[in-house]
């Protein structure tokens, strides 16, 4: 059985904690360097409020984390699932203790990375201090390298953790990994076996120089310090993107790939080639160019590909991720004995969590449908809004809706986008009368009527 | 021509009273309640039948009610699984209350219209039953009102030979879901057995437990789950001798119970009360099509998704309550006629009435008439494509090819390698598989050639595709030491 892996991200509560507080000052650690000195000054605690729209109704949850700050003006680099778009409130503790705000700039629940930016007027009125951290090269370590996860875990300030690298490229996928988002399929992970408690996730993990050679995200639940960090490099790229697009741009094709390890004899492969389509997305442009699961891709853009093994999925997928949108992309496919070559045109990926919006009127949460979404659950193209909490008493459990429904039409017009729907809401709230909702579960088409 | 038919099993029935106590009338003296028993005993029996599978071969029992002087059995839909082919249905025998003797008995097949399953009682037994239709009234049947005391019979087990034993209660209500169906108090009669009113004529046939759900219609919500009332031996709610008794010479044609009469509107929902009065459809009651099939009478006939069905042949869908009995009212309606038959619907599109005249088919080849093969070897069974696994998997029927899962040994190279019962096998060693007899071809070389040491496939389950890599032969270990 797989252990579940948490997201270290506190939900903030009362904690009573019992400290033991240990005997006298005793002599200073020589060993801690002057960088890392100076990369514990660039920690930060992150308390977020962030609305939810679970139960149509608004409501807002706090939690907390960590994060690093990587510039003198002020940026801070965090966890994705820390703080998000939902977020209404962000307050950064400095790591001398002070307050000030902060505003998301970005995110990438890809990569779980997430980007603020202090308020800089606030500091420079109050003349706040902080340092700020360097990046290391995190395709320079290796497994036994001792390394520090700094971080804030269950709110408790500048706390470091000492552990090793244990492994340089951990292959972790998860579909809803970062609060529901997918995440993993475009990076490898560290793993640590430095202490790494819910709290810590955004904080750095760092070399003895106190260089940010990975941000913590995660842990296996239940297990003893098998912790995960988002590669430096990773970050460093995505943090690029992040300050200049507040989003990463990714190209999709469409195929889902699977490592070829074992079946090298039954497709007469050569050891070190290729890698296995498991399954291509219906309608994708992938599908649309003749790609079936069972394929194997031979090369992306006339370079050879290599997925025996699982870990070295993530490179190829984000070669692919990596091209313009709406680029052409060559993939070199085994055709027999030989090989042929299909011009993809990419599209923009897509999470299949949609934009979510909550129906006060109606007691109602809803979802978009995203072409992602509507891919993966066969649907006919993107109308809609999924139902995704329903407030007991309210006119859409009245009617009869449930979570899991898709809510195609309003009054007979198509439902298109959130707009439409919200539009529909506002209406309603200003004049309330009975509305006609249609709405699909499963594959069966109901009607139903919002009533005051 | 139903009504002919219907006639002549009457007068058959008729000859038939001539031998026994003449039917006290309604109304007189207390009846003499075990003289009753005695006879009505003679119209109910215990079949056995065994299921066989590729892995194992079980016993099942069912009770089952005389309805012809030819030795016809009606066992309700439940005595039987749902979807087994009728090549794994054997050994029917038939039982006499508190009688150890088997009969022989033959299947005929299922009846769509009332789920039933028939069977026929081999000659030498057929003197010692006596239809049920012998105690039907020769006029309309009466009617049970509120209170009134009726009765039936109750079965043992087969241990203790099938003994027959008294149930008795008082109608409570009278519902149409959509055949008028009666509640009693208590528990009744056995599941597909008759109730007889206290003078002993005939007043409904007991429906199974699973039926009675229908009486949870109005505690559940839309799409809920209901709840299962328990007792599966004795049943508290009957259907109407009026609505039965039509129905005894509704024998299928072969075991298949074909033919099918078909629409292809899929997923019917019905319309509620708050929606017609939106749609300023008043009282009018009405049922949305989810999806028109593709192909079927329905899509020839121009019905689209979303349609919502208000009348057949010009006569507005009655109202029920619940509202969701327009649904199985629909299809009955659907399934009591016949390919070729023309059914003229009239759908309400956006705010227009529109008229749409379909011709009814004969259904395409359902998942239990699906050829199949069990392969020892690789331990699983394959079947056929069927129109309906294109609609599962929202693909053009007769565009898509291959074969489906129908069962996986355990412990099996197959289960091994991670193959489930509806997985959708799409390539077989690299090869795709065009037809059923193409993929029986490719496993037959697999499993049979010893040298093999693996069989490749590639397979579709849910929206992920997978290969899959069965291990055949595998190289001795090395001896232990």
């Amino acid at each position: 059985m797989k252990p579940a892996i948490l997201n270290l991200f506190s939900p903030r509560s009362t904690l009573a904690l019992a400290v033991a507080l240990a005997a006298g000052g005793g002599t200073a650690q020589a060993a801690v360097s002057r960088g890392l000195n100076q990369l514990l000054d660039s920690v930060v605690c992150i308390d977020v409020r962030e609305v939810n729209f679970e139960e149509g109704s608004r409501r807002f949850d706090a939690s907390i984390g960590s994060g690093v700050v990587l510039t003198d003006d002020g940026l801070v680099l965090t966890n994705a699932h820390v703080a998000s778009p939902r977020a209404v409130e962000i307050n950064v503790t400095l790591a001398n203790l002070e307050h000030v705000g902060a505003k998301l700039v970005g995110w990438d629940h890809w990569t779980d990375l997430a980007l603020l930016r202090l308020d800089m007027d606030d500091v420079r009125r109050r003349g706040l201090k902080f340092s700020h951290a360097e990046f290391g090269d995190s395709s320079k370590l290796f497994p036994g390298e001792t390394v520090y996860a700094v971080g804030t875990p269950y709110g408790l300030k500048r706390t470091v953790t000492r552990g090793i690298i244990s492994n340089t490229s951990r292959y972790f996928e998860d579909d809803r990994g970062v609060d529901g988002y997918e995440t993993g399929a475009f990076n490898t992970w560290l793993q640590t076996d430095a202490a790494i408690n819910p709290g810590n996730s955004g904080g750095p993990l760092v070399t003895e120089d106190g260089r940010v050679i990975g941000i913590t995200s995660r842990a296996y639940l239940g297990a003893n310090n098998l912790g995960f960090a988002i590669p430096a490099n990773v970050a460093k790229t995505t943090l690029a993107g992040l300050v200049h697009d507040g989003a990463i741009t990714r190209s999709y094709v469409g195929i889902v790939p699977s490592p070829l390890q074992d079946l090298e004899k039954f497709y007469s492969l050569a050891l070190d080639t290729g890698m296995l389509i498991a399954s291509v997305d219906p309608g994708s442009p992938a599908a649309r160019a003749g790609l079936r699961g069972g394929e194997v891709l031979l090369a992306v853009n006339h370079r050879p590909v290599d997925a025996r093994f699982p870990e070295q999925i993530p490179a190829i997928q984000n070669t692919i991720a990596g091209q313009p949108v709406g680029s052409t992309v060559v993939l070199t496919l085994k055709d027999g004995a030989g090989s042929r070559d299909v011009a993809v045109v990419t599209e923009r990926l897509e999470s299949s969590v949609g934009e979510e919006s909550v129906l006060e009127a109606w007691g109602l949460s809803v979802r978009k449908v995203s072409r992602a979404y509507a891919r993966e659950n066969q649907l006919e193209d993107e109308t809609g809004v999924l139902v995704i909490g329903i407030r007991p008493g309210y006119p859409a459990e009245e009617a009869g809706l449930e979570a899991g429904d898709i809510i195609t039409r309003i009054d007979q017009q198509p439902v298109a986008s959130m707009e439409g729907v919200r539009t529909a809401e506002e209406a309603y709230r200003a004049k309330p009368a009975p509305t006609l909702v249609e709405a699909q579960r499963e594959r069966r088409v109901a009607l139903y009527i919002l009533k005051p | 021509m139903i009504a002919a038919r219907f006639h002549r099993v009457l007068s058959a029935a008729v000859l038939a009273c001539a031998a026994i106590p003449r039917i006290a009338a309604s109304g007189g003296p207390p009846a003499d309640l075990p003289a009753l028993w005695a006879e009505r005993a003679k119209c109910v029996v215990a079949v056995e039948y065994t299921v066989e599978t590729e892995s194992e071969r079980r016993s099942m029992f069912g009770y089952g009610t005389v309805v012809d002087s030819m030795g016809t059995i009606v066992l309700p839909a439940g005595s039987i699984e749902a979807n087994l082919p009728p090549s794994q249905l054997k050994d029917f025998k038939v039982f006499l209350p508190g009688d150890s003797t088997a009969w022989k008995a033959t299947y005929l097949g299922q009846d769509v219209f009332t789920g039933w399953h028939f069977v026929r009682a081999e000659a030498k037994v057929r003197a010692q039953v006596v239809p049920v239709t012998a105690f039907a009234a020769r006029g309309p049947s009466p009617v049970p009102r509120i209170g009134e005391e009726l009765w039936g019979i109750g079965f043992r087990t087969k241990e203790e030979d099938f003994l027959p034993y008294l149930l008795e209660s008082k109608l409570s209500i009278i519902q149409s879901l959509p055949d008028l169906t009666a509640t009693a108090l208590q528990e009744v009669s056995g599941p597909g057995l008759p109730v007889f009113n206290r003078d002993g004529v005939l007043v409904g046939l007991a429906l199974e437990s699973g039926e009675q759900q229908f009486q949870e219609y109005s505690q559940m919500s839309r799409g809920g789950e209901t709840v299962l009332l328990v007792d599966v031996e004795e049943s508290s709610i009957f259907e109407l001798a009026d609505d039965v008794l039509p129905n005894f010479n509704r024998i299928p044609g072969d075991v298949d119970g074909r033919p099918l009469a078909w629409l292809g509107a899929d997923g019917l929902e019905p319309m509620d009360r708050d929606v017609a009065n939106f749609l300023n459809l008043g009282a009018q009651s009405g049922a949305v099509v989810s999806e028109v099939l593709a192909d079927s009478p329905a899509a020839k006939a121009g019905m689209q998704g979303h349609d919502i069905i208000l009348a057949i042949d010009g006569k507005a869908l009655p109202r029920f309550r619940p509202d969701r009995v327009v649904v199985d009212y629909l299809e009955k309606q659907i399934s009591r006629r016949r390919p070729g038959d023309l059914m003229r619907l009239t759908v309400l599109r956006g705010a227009a009435h529109v008229e749409i005249t379909a011709r009814l088919e004969d259904a395409p080849k359902l998942i239990r008439e699906a050829k199949r093969q069990y392969f020892d070897g690789l331990g699983f069974t394959v079947r056929e494509f069927v129109y309906q696994d294109a609609v599962q998997r929202r693909l053009k029927p007769g565009e898509a090819s291959g074969v489906i899962v129908h069962y996986v040994k355990s412990s099996s190279p197959a289960a091994v390698a991670g193959l489930q019962p509806d997985d959708w096998i799409r390539e077989i060693d690299g090869a795709p598989i065009g037809s059923f007899d193409a993929a029986l071809d490719r496993l037959k070389a697999a499993s049979q050639d010893p040298l093999r040491t693996e069989c490749v496939l590639l397979v579709s389950h849910g929206g992920d595709t997978a290969v899959l890599r069965l291990k055949l032969n595998p190289e001795p270990a090395a001896a232990p030491r």
